[in-house]
């Protein structure tokens, strides 16, 4: 049965004796190498990952100190830390819009920019930020976006503001910028790909007959790419929504994003209920992400 | 098939060569250090290397785990988790956790009692050496230093600064947002604050240091989080205990809460202005120590007491953690003193002067209490 239903997501796809869902023993058998070679795969993601994900899961809803099962760590993780939900929700809501722009308008400048240094500058330089660790980044924000910071001073020099109008980005704004200069370039990287997968003669037929760039770029390129841009949005979104380090480094005061005040229950007060809980939490708005993209991926395999 | 032959004999070496060093016959000593990095560099740099000295063929590893209770509850687990499995020798010997993980362990029954078996354990004499936030750890550990938060300030921006709580809130009423702290969820300098700040107005601070627990001593706390919630409209938010030294160093801010030791050890690394200053203000701000313990099951337990006997000899406390790391001695004092210049040991107390210690020098509360008290600050000062 888990034969059949493995096959079904894809997991073995090139085994021509468990196709149409017929599974006898006597077709499975010269497979079992191939199934045995799959076995420390999947028994890593069980124990490492499954396992401690369901227990966590169920002890959302434990009370350790009064030995009870309940929903007394979401009242708490409510209580306490509604506003931060409602923070990184929409924090990781506004970083992955920005991104999803962003990343539409270099990938549509790699693929329908007419200035080739231009394109190979920007091809050159949008990579970057995909190489260096979200750590790494943290620090260098927590000095470039102060008040008295990189950007500031910069602005200052270029008299673009005046020194008593510079104020201090660390707070959700910085941690925008932060998410959305370190995600960019992988949404770009998906994006861009698909755009260069286009038949490129559709494009040129649209420029002949007088369309402008942008024009293509909207009414051509983007809806024919949309899967992809929906899938890195998707991805972007749940990578967010799992940083420590950025708010911890860059965010100073309250509200913050919850993955902090996970950390806090945990190291503060030894609470792994509440922690649990937020976790949970977390979770779901992971799932619902999560829908999208398997409803995306669904979709796209019924076409083939 | 040359290079088939190649590529084999690459990965042999390469795997003797790996292989190697863990052939050879010597002991290794863990150290776990639930500290900041000065901490860890204080075992790698400095304590570490004349430990192997003395003890031809040992090996010191010392790991760092992270500062303030993140850390230390790192150690916590990894004990804990070696309990649960029923391992009869557990792979840390010494660890350095801070108060409220040290009162912890001991309570669940992690660290071992030593102080009496070796020669310097006469030398623990301080308060905290007897009782971490509440519960008696006597016997069980040795305090590795002391240190103590304090208000840093510029002079150059404030000639007056303010001498005790009171003095401070008109200071940052007449001066918004020249004033920043890291909160609560950034680093203990700020718990410290708030610590400070419920000792002067939430009511009873000998209890909420000492005990006993009961909460009705918490009734008048809701009034001093109120005026808390209100102070902090006017005072900047900086991310984290280097956040703050940052932003003074930038001169974002002119005032701050930070522990005194890191303070010392920024100016000694030219990270800030020279001309800082720090006051330790009234009624008090509270300090902790970081102790050396040794897990119940260490496999080295021996060489463990060998390493935390060196470590707090009045040599090694007065060259090391005073002179060095700019740290307040773990053991008694009077014992360190005379390993020092009469200028090595007045520069410790440039700023901060011994009858400042004794007068505003607080411990934590109690766990129980300090529990509350954050809590009741997320409750009422961030919602």
């Amino acid at each position: 049965m888990w034969v059949k239903c493995m096959n079904q997501t894809n997991v073995l796809p090139r085994l021509p004796a468990l196709q149409n869902g017929r599974c006898s023993l006597s077709r499975v058998a010269p497979h079992v190498p191939v199934l045995l070679l799959l076995v420390p795969a999947l028994l890593v993601v069980f124990v490492l990952f499954v396992y401690p994900l369901g227990y966590s899961l169920v002890y959302a809803f434990r009370d350790e100190k009064l030995g009870v099962w309940g929903l007394m760590n979401f009242r708490q993780a409510w209580l306490l830390y509604a506003k931060d939900i409602f923070l990184t929700l929409g924090v990781s809501l506004a970083s992955s819009f920005l991104i999803g722009f962003f990343a539409v308008a270099i990938a549509g400048y790699l693929s329908l920019g007419e200035n080739r240094r231009a394109v190979a500058i920007l091809k050159w330089l949008y990579r970057w930020p995909l190489f260096i660790p979200v750590v790494v980044v943290g620090q260098m924000m927590r000095t470039f976006l102060a008040r008295n910071g990189l950007m500031n001073n910069a602005l200052m020099a270029l008299g673009v503001i005046e020194p008593l109008q510079a104020v201090s980005f660390l707070d959700w704004r910085g941690m925008i910028f932060t998410f959305v200069w370190k995600q960019l370039p992988f949404a770009t990287l998906l994006i861009a790909g698909a755009m260069a997968a286009l038949d490129r003669s559709m494009l040129e037929a649209a420029r002949n007959l007088g369309a402008g760039r942008l024009r293509v770029l909207c009414g051509i390129v983007v809806p024919q790419v949309l899967p992809t841009v929906l899938v890195s949005l998707i991805l972007s979104f749940v990578s967010i929504l799992s940083v420590l380090s950025v708010p911890m480094m860059l965010n100073a005061g309250s509200p913050t994003m919850i993955t902090v005040d996970m950390a806090w229950r945990v190291a503060s007060y030894s609470d792994y209920g509440v922690a649990n809980a937020l976790g949970l939490i977390s979770w779901a708005m992971c799932a619902v992400a999560a829908c999208f993209y398997l409803r995306h991926g669904v979709r796209e395999r019924g076409l083939q | 098939m040359k290079l088939e032959r190649k590529l084999m004999c690459l990965a042999l070496g390469l795997g003797l060569g790996l292989a190697a060093p863990a052939s050879q016959a010597e002991t290794v000593l863990t150290v776990v250090s639930g500290g900041s990095q000065n901490m860890v560099d204080y075992i790698t740099d400095y304590l570490g290397p004349m430990f192997e000295k003395l003890n031809p063929g040992v090996k010191v590893k010392a790991l760092g785990v992270g500062p303030d209770d993140a850390g230390s509850q790192k150690i916590v687990e990894k004990l804990q988790a070696q309990k649960s499995a029923g391992v009869k020798e557990w792979d840390v010997d010494v660890v350095v956790p801070n108060q409220q993980k040290t009162g912890e362990m001991v309570k669940a029954g992690l660290l071992q009692k030593y102080r009496d078996s070796i020669s310097t354990g006469k030398f623990a004499v301080s308060q905290s050496a007897q009782h971490a936030l509440g519960v008696n750890v006597g016997g069980y550990v040795m305090p590795m230093f002391e240190s103590q938060t304090a208000l840093a300030y510029n002079p150059a921006l404030v000639s007056n600064p303010p001498s005790s709580y009171d003095e401070l809130r008109q200071w940052v009423a007449k001066n918004p947002k020249a004033f920043g702290y890291n909160g609560l969820k950034n680093g203990m300098s700020g718990v410290a604050f708030v610590v400070g700040w419920m000792y002067a107005y939430g009511g009873n601070p000998a209890v909420i240091q000492q005990g006993p627990y009961d909460k009705k001593n918490e009734v008048s706390w809701d009034k001093a989080l109120a005026e808390l919630k209100a102070f902090n409209q006017q005072v900047t938010f900086t991310p984290g205990n280097a956040g703050t030294l940052d932003m003074l160093n930038r001169g974002e801010i002119a005032m701050g809460p930070v522990w005194v030791d890191m303070f010392y050890s920024w100016k000694a690394d030219g990270r800030l202005p020279p001309n800082l200053k720090l006051k330790l203000i009234a009624p008090g701000m509270p300090g902790q120590p970081y102790y050396y313990a040794i897990p119940a099951q260490a496999r080295n337990a021996a060489l463990a007491r060998k390493f935390i006997e060196l470590a707090t000899s009045p040599q090694v406390q007065a060259n090391g953690i005073v002179k060095r790391f700019n740290w307040y001695p773990g053991i008694d004092p009077n014992a360190v003193k005379s390993q020092l210049s009469a200028k090595d040991w007045s520069e410790l107390f440039t700023d901060v002067t011994p009858a400042d210690l004794a007068a505003n020098a607080k411990p934590f509360p109690l766990a129980p209490y300090f529990t509350d008290m954050r809590e009741r600050y997320e409750a009422r000062v961030q919602n």
